[in-house]
């Protein structure tokens, strides 16, 4: 007979249901944040080996002087070395934001195990060692 | 004693690994709630309380990193769960930590000295976390085309088509990469791993849509799902080696052999003070974390007054690990001195301890323990088998009434039961003697026994409570 939202059921039971949901939905983003950056990451790479594959073309073909390009809803026919540097510069722009998310995305994972109550993944914010380095204790591996 | 430490691997056969049911296998940790406070029967531990619960603090502080260089005793009459507090400690700390168990008289061997030996105990237990990054281009092969060019003397060259779940590309392929390709005998189908710092090429399979291809396979042919998400990933690889493992490699060319074969040796301070230094490098660069774990060694009256010089010593150090001690001997004499002291221990040694006490245990808590010993071993017990267990755990020792739960077990299989009941433990509490009862018919019968030297003088002279 009494609603389960009912303004008779206790104010202490209220808070501790709030506080729950609040919880959760933190969780909830946190994770829904981590998958958009993992998919972030697939779509960017996906552009950059493209841009690879176009630069690997151009810099084969030595006979046109100018190529069509696709920008946004417009082809552009631009020089060659133009295009080049175009191409280049996308493909290094793609590459800093794919290791960008990549760094930030460790954050994220630990601020999630933070919100599940488990212990932080230890370790992953060291430098890593050089070649150099490695070479004392690489043969263990 | 199924403890996890960084230990030597043994022999390595394809066998199925049968897990050993050791004496503590049933402790999976303290049993403490978040308050700290010891829960009565809790991850395989009973009672005890207060013990644990100074144990419990520990922890606390080991895991804050605050407690690098001291040392714990942990004393009490023999059965008392000496050394099960201990293995829930190294339960509860995780795989992470290092932990190295060593007995008392381990240490004294001929292959090398007494102060190498427990060098190398203390250098197990401490880690170093470093971590490994490298770029990696994994994908599966949709094709291979590789030509070679038509003067015979040219280069060759090639196109590689790469696909995960989400994306395809192509890449042209320089003269190396097509020989390593060749080499591997890389097709079409097999998913593939490349190492863009390298340029190793790693085989990890052959895709599962490829598996109907033909009729006939050779037999080390694995399958293996098409890889996900991007084709040029980063890997990043955390690994924690102890101090000791990096010693090893380091001391001889097939260094990392030694650490196989046991054949460790003793090992130059020179080596030592060169990997302090690069560790210490690596700190200050913020490539390595030092890990302090935790150094076990039970039955420590058995070390002698040169060892015990030693450990003070090695405590101040600032790369200590913890060290935790245990001994169920009372005022006894120094090894390697005519002095008297409480647990064998020097006093300036004792001074530098924090000292848990362990105490009998209760009827009750015995009954637990034989229990859950019952369910580890997988042995079904009436409840009157228990409560003569109970009585007997209570009058000889706990470690007697625990041995005897298998073997009433078996003795009960023969007779084609399933649950042990109280003839069962009759029958092995007549054929099994415990401490008194064999002490009792040693004096009976000593003029019968070989070589004996009891003499009315020479009672009780072991002092173990």
């Amino acid at each position: 007979m009494m609603a389960y939202g009912s303004p008779h059921t206790s104010v202490r039971g209220h808070e501790g249901q709030g506080k729950v949901m609040e919880l959760m939905y933190e969780m909830e983003m946190a994770a829904e944040d981590i998958l958009t950056d993992k998919q972030q990451i697939i779509d960017l790479d996906r552009k950059r080996q493209k841009t690879r594959e176009a630069i690997r073309v151009l810099s084969k073909d030595h006979k046109s002087d100018k190529h069509w390009v696709c920008v946004g809803n417009m082809f552009l026919k631009l020089p060659a070395a133009r295009t080049k540097t175009v191409l280049n510069e996308d493909f290094n722009k793609l590459d800093g934001e794919i290791n960008s998310l990549r760094t930030n995305l460790k954050q994220k994972v630990n601020k999630l195990r933070d919100l599940e109550m488990k212990e932080d993944i230890k370790g992953f914010n060291l430098t890593p060692l050089s070649k150099s380095d490695l070479q004392h204790i690489d043969n263990y591996f | 004693m199924a403890v996890p430490t960084a230990d030597k691997v043994q022999e390595i056969r394809e066998v199925t690994r049968i897990e050993r049911i050791g004496a503590h296998s049933h402790i999976r940790g303290l049993g403490l709630d978040d308050a700290l406070e010891a829960r009565n029967v809790s991850q395989g531990m009973v009672g005890q309380v207060d013990a644990r619960r100074a144990a419990g603090v520990i922890l606390e502080m080991i895991k804050e990193g605050k407690i690098a260089g001291r040392a714990l005793l942990i004393a009490g009459h023999p059965g008392t769960g000496k050394t099960a507090i201990a293995m829930g400690m190294a339960q509860a700390l995780g795989s992470d930590t290092p932990f190295t168990s060593i007995a008392g008289s381990e240490i004294f061997s001929l292959e090398m000295g007494k102060t190498e030996a427990l060098t190398q105990a203390f250098r197990k237990s401490i880690g170093v976390r470093i971590k490994e990054e490298t770029e990696i281009i994994e994908g599966e092969v949709v094709e291979i085309q590789i030509d070679r060019p038509a003067t015979g003397t040219g280069a060759k060259v090639g196109k590689l088509t790469l696909k995960t779940t989400e994306m395809e590309t192509i890449y042209d392929l320089g003269q190396k990469m097509i020989e390593s390709l060749t080499k591997e005998k890389v097709q079409a189908g097999d998913i593939i791993t490349i190492d863009k710092a390298t340029g190793k090429i790693t085989k990890l399979g052959r895709s599962f849509t490829r598996a109907r291809d033909y009729d006939a396979m050779g037999a080390q042919t694995k399958f293996v799902q098409c890889p996900e998400g991007e084709l040029q990933k980063r890997k990043e690889v955390v690994h924690t080696v102890t101090l000791h493992e990096i010693d090893v490699i380091n001391s001889r060319t097939q260094g990392f052999l030694a650490l196989f074969s046991g054949d460790t040796g003793e090992i130059k301070s020179e080596v030592r003070e060169q990997i302090n230094g690069k560790v210490a490098e690596w700190r200050e660069e913020g490539k390595a974390e030092i890990v302090p774990g935790v150094l076990f060694i039970d039955e420590v009256h058995m070390l002698d007054i040169e060892s015990f010089s030693f450990l003070n010593r090695a405590l101040e150090s600032d790369m200590a690990p913890i060290l935790i001690m245990a001994t169920n001997r009372g005022i006894t004499r120094i090894r390697g001195t005519n002095y008297q002291s409480p647990h064998g221990i020097p006093i300036d040694l004792l001074d530098r301890l924090l000292i848990i006490s362990t105490v009998p245990y209760e009827e009750k808590e015995i009954k637990l323990i034989l229990k859950i010993r019952c369910e580890e071993e997988d042995v079904e017990m009436t409840d009157d088998a228990m409560t003569v267990l109970t009585r007997i755990g209570m009058e000889t020792s706990l470690r007697y009434s625990i041995q005897l739960i298998t073997t009433a077990n078996l003795v009960a299989r023969k007779r084609k039961a399933t649950e042990v009941d109280v003839d069962d433990i009759k029958r092995v509490y007549s054929l099994f003697l415990d401490e008194s009862r064999s002490t009792q018919f040693l004096k009976e019968y000593q003029q019968e026994f070989m070589f004996n030297e009891l003499s009315q003088t020479d009672t009780g002279t072991m002092e173990t409570s």
